[in-house]
């Protein structure tokens, strides 16, 4: 993975994929602006167009939440093996995804940048903190984020089916904010960086062991503007 | 009522034994209860007699009747060999209390009743002879959701009569089953979807009019919570809530102001929104990087209490409706103490209804507010997310224990249960306030 990203990325990547091992250390050309600077610069950066987003945000739910999401008495039993068939589909196009999928570029991003950035990373059980194994990966996004400024990502934090619905759902949102906190803090401006919960609704494993368990508890990586 | 009158007998009566009402260990503040009293450990026996006429709309009128005072707990049900009730005749007092039987629900018929015309309802006092209490039903037409409706309606002022307190048979439950939200009488009949926005809808909850719900919706931009109108299907987003997630809504007792809570970057924390004003969102906690939420008032406004991991796994706590005076409100259990949630108030503000992990397994627990005792009412399956009857001595809540979630009922003074909802991933029911219906009464 690294020699791909290193491969594709081009020099100026390799400043930022060098900064990469020691995160907290700014890279030599692009020195990392200090928390107080940071947030003053997005504080000014963001206001303007923070207004704007927000009045389409509202305009953009509003039209969702008219939208019905309709039903019928009779559904519910085939609405239920639908979804069991979902899932293990939507299991296996995942893993064939990750395992064989060919060499492409997604937008204009590299595949190994893609696949970087998409990487999830995991939490233990009640967990919302990054651990130490998971940190390169936070890393390699920050490189590849570093890289690419016009990029946007939305970090959604999922839980397995362990724990109360709600409570599950609270914890995905602390478990995606974790995330955030830790690309914001090494110089991503929040403003690129949406986050949301699935509490425990989208398992990847639907299983009931404690490898499927592991698997679920997640953060999910996902491209939301700019990759093109 | 017209002459041409068909008799048919829903009988109640007084039982044999010395009567002392069940609710009186428990009065509802500033209640007075009236009717028939029983002692503890033993309750009245009734009968509905059929009708005097065989018909299709009768006989289910009959049936639904028994069913409700079956469903209320607070009766045996005896069911009197057809000798003993002869259709049209008055009530074989003699042979029915020779059967034990203390009441007798009568129904007396017009001819036609069931094309939308009256019948009567007795309610007899087997031991003494005597009509007790009677009330007039008209029939809406054909045997369907109205004609159960206004039968519910019925039986809970059976109920009424007897224990002081109406039944529960007139109200419904919302629960989310696959990502959808439904409505469903308590006797398991009537389902029918609710559309929503978004997919899924969770944690749906009621106005105390039975007129508004409140959930939480995903939609692709986010997890806003949705006030719709019942009625009109008509959405509105509560404010601030365009961000982040919004989860646990739950009207004040007054219906004037909703809590729930919000998660950010920062947490998950409590709030409180003006519905009466239609403004002024109130933040009522302040976690940092840990949750506070599934907030759930005092029957008398005053209070809130509510989930939080301030002292690592999710624990009960309580507070005042202003957010002063957080703390802890359930005692730790012996060893550790398992993750709690889903925490609601009771009607009568004297416990709150929640579910603990015991073993990694979900399991319903009623906590006591004057001793802080919990006691534990489930054990069998995984168990979660209690939800009480207006009568406060019923809990819906979903249970595993017969392989798939299910919605079940369980009464706590009896310890009975029952499957509602056996379609398998039925979760997080809401009781409906007694009001709902009574405005389609008319």
């Amino acid at each position: 993975m690294m020699a791909n990203l290193w491969r594709t990325a081009g020099p100026a990547m390799v400043l930022l994929a060098a900064a990469c091992g020691k995160p907290a250390a700014p890279a030599p050309t692009t020195p990392a602006p200090t928390p107080a600077q940071s947030q003053a610069a997005r504080a000014t950066a963001d206001s303007a167009a923070a207004a704007h987003a927000a009045a389409a945000r509202r305009d953009s739910l509003a039209a969702q939440v008219r939208a019905d999401s309709l039903v019928r008495a009779d559904s519910l039993a085939r609405a239920d093996r639908e979804r069991t068939r979902a899932d293990s589909v939507r299991l296996q196009v995942q893993r064939q995804s990750a395992d064989t999928a060919p060499p492409a570029i997604a937008g204009g991003l590299a595949l190994a940048d893609s696949t970087a950035l998409a990487d999830p990373i995991h939490f233990d059980y009640d967990k919302s903190e990054v651990g130490a194994a998971d940190q390169p990966r936070l890393d390699r996004k920050l490189a590849i984020l570093g890289a690419h400024p016009r990029l946007e990502i939305r970090i959604a934090g999922n839980c397995d089916e362990r724990g109360s619905d709600e409570y599950n759902l609270a914890l995905g949102e602390r478990r995606a904010a974790a995330a955030k906190r830790y690309l914001v803090a090494h110089g991503i401006a929040a403003g690129r960086i949406d986050i949301v919960s699935y509490g425990k609704e989208h398992p990847l494993d639907a299983g009931h062991s404690e490898d499927a368990w592991s698997r679920n508890r997640r953060d999910d990586f996902v491209v939301t503007r700019g990759a093109n | 009522m017209r002459c041409g009158l068909l008799v048919a007998v829903l009988a109640v009566a007084t039982g044999p034994t010395a009567l002392r009402s069940q609710d009186s260990t428990a009065p509802a503040p500033g209640g007075v209860r009236v009717g028939i009293t029983y002692s503890p450990g033993t309750r009245p026996s009734v009968a509905v007699l059929p009708a005097s006429m065989a018909t299709a709309v009768l006989d289910s009128v009959r049936t639904i009747l028994q069913r409700d005072l079956d469903y209320s707990d607070r009766f045996e049900v005896v069911y009197p060999p057809s000798a003993v009730t002869v259709p049209g005749g008055a009530p074989n007092y003699a042979a029915l209390t020779s059967l034990g039987t203390d009441l007798a629900v009568a129904f007396v018929a017009a001819a036609g009743a069931e094309q939308g015309g009256e019948i009567e309802i007795q309610l007899h006092d087997v031991r003494t002879g005597s009509i007790k209490n009677r009330l007039s039903l008209r029939l809406p037409g054909g045997a369907g959701e109205a004609l159960r409706r206004a039968v519910h309606r019925a039986s809970d002022e059976v109920v009424r009569w007897v224990t002081g307190a109406p039944g529960i048979a007139a109200t419904a439950i919302l629960f989310v089953a696959d990502g959808r939200l439904w409505r469903v009488d308590p006797d398991g009949e009537g389902r029918v979807g609710v559309p929503a926005a978004g997919r899924p809808a969770l944690s749906p909850a009621w106005s105390p009019d039975g007129r508004t719900i409140a959930y939480t919706a995903f939609v692709p931009s986010g997890r806003p919570l949705v006030l719709q109108d019942l009625a009109s299907g008509s959405r509105e987003i509560v404010p601030g809530t365009e961000y982040g997630v919004n989860i646990t809504p739950e009207f004040s007792p007054d219906g004037r102001a909703l809590a729930y809570a919000h998660g950010d970057e920062n947490g998950t924390d409590v709030y409180r929104y003006d519905v009466a004003r239609r403004c002024c969102v109130t933040r009522l906690t302040v976690g940092r990087y840990y949750d506070n939420l599934s907030p759930t008032w005092s029957p008398d406004g005053r209070r809130l209490s509510f989930i939080s991991t301030r002292a690592g796994s999710p624990q009960l706590y309580v507070m005042s409706a202003d957010g002063s005076g957080q703390e802890a409100l359930a005692r730790f259990d012996y060893g550790s103490t398992g993750q709690t949630n889903g925490p609601e108030w009771s009607p009568d503000g004297q416990s709150i209804a929640f579910h603990r992990e015991v073993g990694g397994v979900p399991e319903l627990f009623v906590l006591d507010l004057a001793t802080r005792a919990v006691r534990q009412i489930t054990g069998e399956g995984r168990n979660e997310d209690p939800t009480w009857a207006p009568d406060g001595r019923h809990l819906a809540f979903v249970s595993s224990r017969s392989g798939t979630r299910q919605l079940w009922i369980v009464d706590l003074e009896t310890g009975r249960m029952r499957p509602i909802v056996t379609t398998g991933g039925a979760r997080l029911p809401a009781w409906s306030p007694r009001r709902t219906f009574s405005s389609e009464a008319g």
